[in-house]
């Protein structure tokens, strides 16, 4: 048995007590001790955001700012409230930035999402109408391998109401007219 | 996930407790914003279990304030990087120090990471910030459980970098730290605050703490900036940082300070400027200082990114930094 | 919402929300937690382990060792040269070699630490030179001759004749260091055995059926008793399609201790793990007749494989059969081979094995076009090889979009405007195509089974469910069956469950690798719903769920129909003629602008334009994720990925801050025209996007660098200290020409 200390956390709105060794981080606390699996272990050492919560002082307004879980001790999140991607939804349904990501094609695989997600609302929460520029600032410490993050920079000007979720870009998809350059095959056959 | 050892986590409500529990507790390292020492406890890189963590000091070390009297700026070493840059007495007043932070790492970690952690960022080196297999593959080194350097052969002395990025623009600004251990109170310049040695690259006893930056009030006057050389626009530390500050009268170069890092374990003040004073702020003059950093600046293979590449490109980054201060 | 609308995905709630499940949300009571113990040194054979002291560690229960699962494996039948865990040697620094589960993961960590292995160091080689120069120094008993994994020489006509007749011949050598995937989620599996002998495991792959098979052989367990489910994967590119160590330890120590256990990979574990694109030193000659036309191409290839075949032996010939198309040329000859060196085993990474040598081509064809003072733009258009042809080397062209491809990124770019100079010093814009693969005809292990099988089942309430053996990746196969399902019989594609990747549940589908899954999933899928349509069509109804009703009185049992891919005989007639045969291709055009600063050698690719011919698009936004993220992946490898390593084959930063991705800070604009050529055997007209895309962007690149500055960079990654030395000897040879022309 390891020797561990009784914490209490404050994630999504609700108070856990639990005990857990000092050394246990924050992103193992939530994913192994409370259930809370939407925050994702990447690389466990701070370089890729895929475990992204968000922290603030405890009573302090709002959801406050993006973190990185896996580098921090649960013990020492006792004076924060936390936010996972579980606390995002409400009673209306999906957050607007979870419901964009959603619709836009901003999820592929989706491992990195939560941690993006989370970033975004931040940067939302604190700046409404972001520009492009200040969009891909704020997403900088989450890796994407999936998406080069065309469609996540969407989804955010979507949730944000700078884009209407309609307005995707037209296919540009044209058909190829039977070939009418003069080609000269190897060796023809019929279709 | 990378195992963490048991540990034993110090919550000290005060500097005082927290530099006697530094005292009590020979080898424990400090926890501020947690962005190096967690991810460095991880690697195995440390052979400690006691933590002191100053969270708890947040009241006392958080600050930005102006000094009664000269009106220098003093600022708390639990400042995190991230509200020195977004603050608006910094970016007024110090604005290099501002983009400064404002370039360290990625967004999540400049909310987390201190300025006194920053002041005192570990050293980096490609043979040293792996894991415990990792390093016992390679073979161990100076810096820790073994006697070789894979940087210089035949090496006695470490020589991995001084990755911060506050250090130069705080050097080139004429900066000084406050100190706090069991024995007193101290006031330190900057620029004998680093020490040539890897392993150890400050003058910090093992129980003493930084607790406080103060930048004369003269440098709000100088005209300053900050260049940050990596591969990518986010996330790494540097290849090679710099920072320059001049006092300008008109046209001419009242004085000049340059520093560069990223190369050995010590931030480098270029030497011998004095020179240059009565000189106009040209082109020449940039060039001028590029020569010197270039002849005094020799980058290792502490960081894997080629060293003579950075070398050659040191004397463009600090005329090009030294244009962009002039205006 | 059915074929060629933007469906939103059907798995996109779950990943939104956070609820949905990867292999390490998965948990079990009384799970343990195993580690793995790996090799410090890149050739050595074992003389003894120690676990005396691990098994006495508190918490640990349980150890394994190589001896316990002897049996080897391999996703490729004819080289099968893997263990679970090293019996008698390890071949590379991080070969897995002994396994301990235990309580957590922190006693786990420790009690391997307490593992002694007494090693004999062995001579070892690292690279595919002395690989080839040392065959006494044997990585790998599998090998027949020295170190050679594959050999592989074909000839198309008469080569040599056809070079030296030639106008203009570009003959360069060209160097791919190698990089790897980095999916954001690791590793992971987790494995139960159940009191009746079941086994189940639960796993991050793209081959839950190669899984399955593999683990039934190497543990001994009938197949029939082995289930490989596939929870949600963060990612893969090929890096999670071989069968891996975590897979078998996780699997033989439920067994060995009767409680579930889970492996999780470290991030460095993943970079041991590797399978990525393999280095290649390229020795590329191409030649131009007169009025810019190919007529002959040479390839000579050497190819780092690492320590274990994977996919080598496909590799070997992907590397010169994938080069045979967007272009004709009648005289081809490629000599390939892959070595195997004493580093982490190289594998299919997005592209496979013809990222490189398409690199290679496309930079040569632009310099023997300019020999000649043709347009790049213009001598891919003439060389264009046409659409239901073949290729030389016997691979049937059907659907061609490429010209239109081009087209696209030409007029978007404004090529004619910007191209040539016409930017100014430091600014260029360049221009590459290539062809892709829709799967191929080979399916891996031979077998007159169907590569892909869909069941569809529907229910009274107008509920389908769809089983599927598919792997969604993310590449959002799952997204499509629900569209598939609404077209054929207009049902609501949100109300369609897609069971896939369950063994026990799904029908076989070979995996997400080779870019098959639209092409023949798509194929199988559709079959099966056109069966029920025709039924619910002869029983109608005023509803949907009417209908299901009816149709299932008439039928007088449940409805539910199959439907599968039947792999078609394709290729030349030759050995290895299968291996690259396709029943269909894809085409990509990319212009890449970029700007370079001569200063300092750094370079920024500002934009990139990308055209695919998909055939059809099924889901126009699933494709742009596709052709997006791929382009990305291109940028990425020229801008900075490489795997390094020391001279003792330790890989140098095996890890995320290291090795380096780009950032959203670091990622060019992106902008992705679909082309829509309408194949006639693909699923509604459609052919592949998921690798197609990422081929042309190494090429545009380094063909914009030389529009912007005149310098042919040939080496990946295009490091800004290359860039400065080629700039400084272009400088040189300007200056050595003023010389010669004052003189």
């Amino acid at each position: 048995m390891r020797l561990s200390a009784l914490i209490r956390l404050n994630v999504n709105g609700e108070d856990h007590a639990l005990a857990v060794p000092a050394q246990r981080t924050l992103l193992e606390a939530l994913r192994y001790e409370l259930g809370l699996i939407g925050s994702k272990q990447g690389c466990d050492k701070g370089d890729c955001g895929a475990c992204t919560v968000l922290a603030r002082p405890r009573g302090a307004a709002g959801r406050g700012e993006a973190i990185l879980s896996c580098i921090t001790l649960a013990h020492d999140a006792q004076e924060l409230a936390i936010t996972t991607i579980e606390g995002l939804a409400g009673p209306q349904g999906l957050d607007p930035v979870q419901r964009a990501f959603a619709d836009c094609g901003a999820l592929q695989c989706g491992f990195c999402q939560p941690g993006m997600m989370l970033s975004a609302r931040a940067l939302l929460d604190q700046n409404p109408k972001p520009t492009l520029p200040q969009i891909k600032e704020a997403l900088s410490g989450n890796l994407c391998r999936c998406t080069g993050y065309t469609k996540i920079y969407e989804a955010v000007q979507v949730a944000a109401g700078l884009r209407s979720p309609a307005q995707r870009a037209p296919v540009r998809s044209e058909r190829a007219e039977a070939s009418d350059s003069v080609a000269q095959p190897v060796k023809e056959f019929a279709p | 996930m990378m195992t963490l050892p048991d540990l034993n986590v110090l919550r000290p409500a005060s500097v005082a407790e927290a530099v006697e529990a530094l005292r009590a507790h020979p080898g424990a390292r400090v926890l501020a914003g947690g962005t190096d020492i967690v991810p460095n406890l991880k690697y195995g890189m440390y052979d400690t279990q006691h933590l002191v963590a100053l969270r708890g000091l947040s009241g006392e070390l958080r600050f930005v304030r102006e000094s009664a009297g000269p009106g220098d700026l003093l600022l708390g070493a639990m400042c995190t990087v991230d509200e020195l840059a977004r603050s608006e007495v910094v970016k007024a007043r110090l604005p290099a120090l501002a983009d400064a932070c404002g370039q360290i790492a990625g967004p999540q970690l400049r909310r987390m990471g201190t300025l006194g952690g920053n002041l005192c960022l570990d050293t980096r080196c490609v043979y040293i910030n792996q894991t415990h297999f990792w390093r016992n593959a390679l073979g161990y080194c100076l810096k820790k459980d073994g006697t070789v350097c894979h940087v210089v052969a035949g090496g006695k002395r470490c020589v991995a970098a001084a990755s911060n990025d506050t250090a130069p623009v705080l050097l080139a600004l004429g900066a000084s730290v406050k100190t706090v251990s069991p024995r007193g109170s101290r006031e330190l310049p900057l620029r004998e605050f680093y020490v040539s040695d890897g392993v150890h690259n400050t003058v910090l006893a093992p129980d003493e703490l930084l607790t406080e930056v103060r930048v004369p009030a003269a440098a709000a006057s100088r005209r300053q900036a900050f260049a940050k050389l990596r591969t990518r626009a986010a996330i790494d530390f540097p290849a090679l940082n710099l920072a320059v500050a001049l006092d300008l009268d008109g046209k001419v170069v009242r004085s000049v300070s340059l520093a560069v890092s990223a190369l050995a374990a010590r931030p480098a003040l270029i030497k011998g400027l004095e020179d240059l004073h009565g000189r106009t702020a040209d082109a020449l003059f940039a060039n001028e200082l590029g020569r010197r950093a270039h002849k005094q600046c020799k980058p290792l293979t502490n960081i894997g990114i080629d060293p003579e590449w950075r070398r050659e490109l040191l004397p463009v980054l600090v005329r090009r930094t030294v244009l962009r201060a002039i205006g | 919402m059915s074929i060629g609308e933007r469906f939103p995905k059907s798995d996109g709630v779950v990943k939104a929300d956070g609820s949905g499940l990867y292999a390490d949300d998965i948990a079990f009571p009384r799970m343990l937690h195993a580690k793995i113990l790996r090799s410090p040194h890149a050739h050595a054979r074992i003389r003894s382990i120690d676990l005396s002291a691990a098994e006495a560690y508190p918490g640990v229960v349980a150890t394994l060792v190589g001896s316990e699962l002897p049996a080897k494996y391999g996703v490729i039948p004819w080289t099968q040269d893997e263990t679970a865990l090293a019996v008698e040697k390890v071949r590379h620094v991080g070969d897995a070699v002994a396994c301990v589960a235990a309580l957590d993961e922190q006693a786990a960590d420790e009690a391997l630490r307490l593992i002694r292995v007494d090693y004999e160091v062995l001579p070892s080689v690292l690279t595919p030179e002395d690989a080839l120069a040392h065959p006494e120094i044997k990585v790998n008993e599998k090998a027949k001759v020295g170190n050679i994994t594959k050999h592989v020489h074909l000839q198309f006509g008469e080569v040599d004749e056809a070079v030296a007749g030639a106008a203009a011949v570009a003959r360069e050598t060209y160097h791919y260091a190698g990089s790897t995937h980095v999916p954001i989620e690791p590793h992971c599996a987790v494995a139960r055995m159940d009191a009746d002998g079941n086994l189940t495991v639960w796993s991050s792959t793209q081959i839950p059926h190669y899984v399955q098979r593999e683990l039934s052989r190497v543990l001994g367990l009938p197949q029939s008793r082995v289930r490989v489910i596939q929870p949600l994967l963060g990612g893969a590119f090929g890096g999670k399609s071989d069968p891996f160590a975590l897979e078998f330890c996780v699997a033989k120590l439920a067994i060995k201790t009767g409680r579930p256990v889970k492996i999780l990979y470290t991030r460095e574990e993943v970079f041991y793990a590797h399978r990525g694109r393999h280095p290649m030193k390229m020795d590329v000659t191409l030649a131009l007749d007169r009025d810019g036309r190919i007529a002959a191409v040479d390839n000579r290839i050497l190819i780092d494989g690492g320590a274990y075949a994977s996919f080598g032996l496909v590799t070997a010939y992907y590397a010169g059969q994938l080069l045979t198309g967007p272009y004709r040329f009648g005289t081809y000859r490629f000599d390939s081979y892959r070595m195997y060196t004493n580093k982490p085993p190289c594998g299919p990474k997005r592209g496979h094995g013809s990222v490189q040598p398409r690199f290679a081509f496309e930079v040569a064809l632009d310099e023997a076009a300019a020999m000649l003072g043709i347009d790049p733009m213009e001598v891919r258009r003439r060389n264009f090889i046409g659409e239901f042809v073949e290729t030389v080397n016997g691979q049937k062209i059907t659907s061609n979009g490429f010209l239109k491809c081009l087209e696209l990124v030409e007029e978007a770019s404004g090529w004619k405007e910007r191209h040539g100079g016409k930017l100014g010093r430091g600014r260029g814009l360049g221009v590459a195509g290539s062809m892709y693969i829709s799967g191929t005809a080979y399916p891996v292990y031979p077998n007159e089974m169907p590569q892909s099988g869909v069941l569809v089942k529907l229910d009274r309430s107008g509920r389908v469910a769809i089983f599927s053996g598919a792997s969604d990746i993310g590449q959002g196969v799952n997204t499509l069956l629900c569209q598939i399902a609404a077209e054929e019989m207009h049902c609501d594609p949100r109300e369609v469950t897609v069971v896939a990747a369950d063994t026990d549940l799904t029908p076989v589908d070979l995996g997400a690798y080779s870019s098959r899954v639209t092409y023949m999933v798509g194929l199988a899928a559709r079959e099966a719903c056109q069966k029920l349509a025709a039924k619910l069509q002869a029983a109608g109804g005023a509803t949907f769920a009417e209908a299901c009703q009816r149709a299932e009185a008439a039928e007088g049992a449940p409805l539910a129909a199959t439907g599968g891919y039947r792999t078609q005989k394709l290729g030349g007639d030759y050995r290895g003629g299968t291996i690259g045969a396709s029943p269909a291709y894809s085409f990509t055009a990319h212009v890449a602008e970029v700007s370079v600063d001569e200063e300092t050698g750094i370079w920024k690719v500002e934009k990139i334009w990308a055209a695919h011919d998909c055939g059809k698009a099924l889901n126009p936004t699933l494709v742009e994720g596709q052709i997006e993220g791929s382009v990305y992946m291109g940028a990425a490898e020229a801008q900075m990925e490489e795997m390094v390593y020391d001279e003792k084959g330790l890989l140098f930063g095996p890890s995320l801050l290291d090795y380096r991705i780009p950032t959203s800070l670091d990622t060019p604009e992106l902008d992705s025209f679909i082309v829509e050529s309408i194949d006639p055997g693909g699923p509604y007209g459609a052919k592949e996007a998921g690798e197609g895309p990422l081929h042309p962007a190494i090429p545009a690149i380094a063909n914009a660098i030389h529009d912007a500055c005149g310098i042919r960079i040939r080496e990946l990654p295009f490091y800004p200290h290359r860039i400065l030395k080629l700039l400084r000897e272009r400088d040189a040879r300007g200056a050595r020409g003023k010389e010669r022309a004052a003189s």
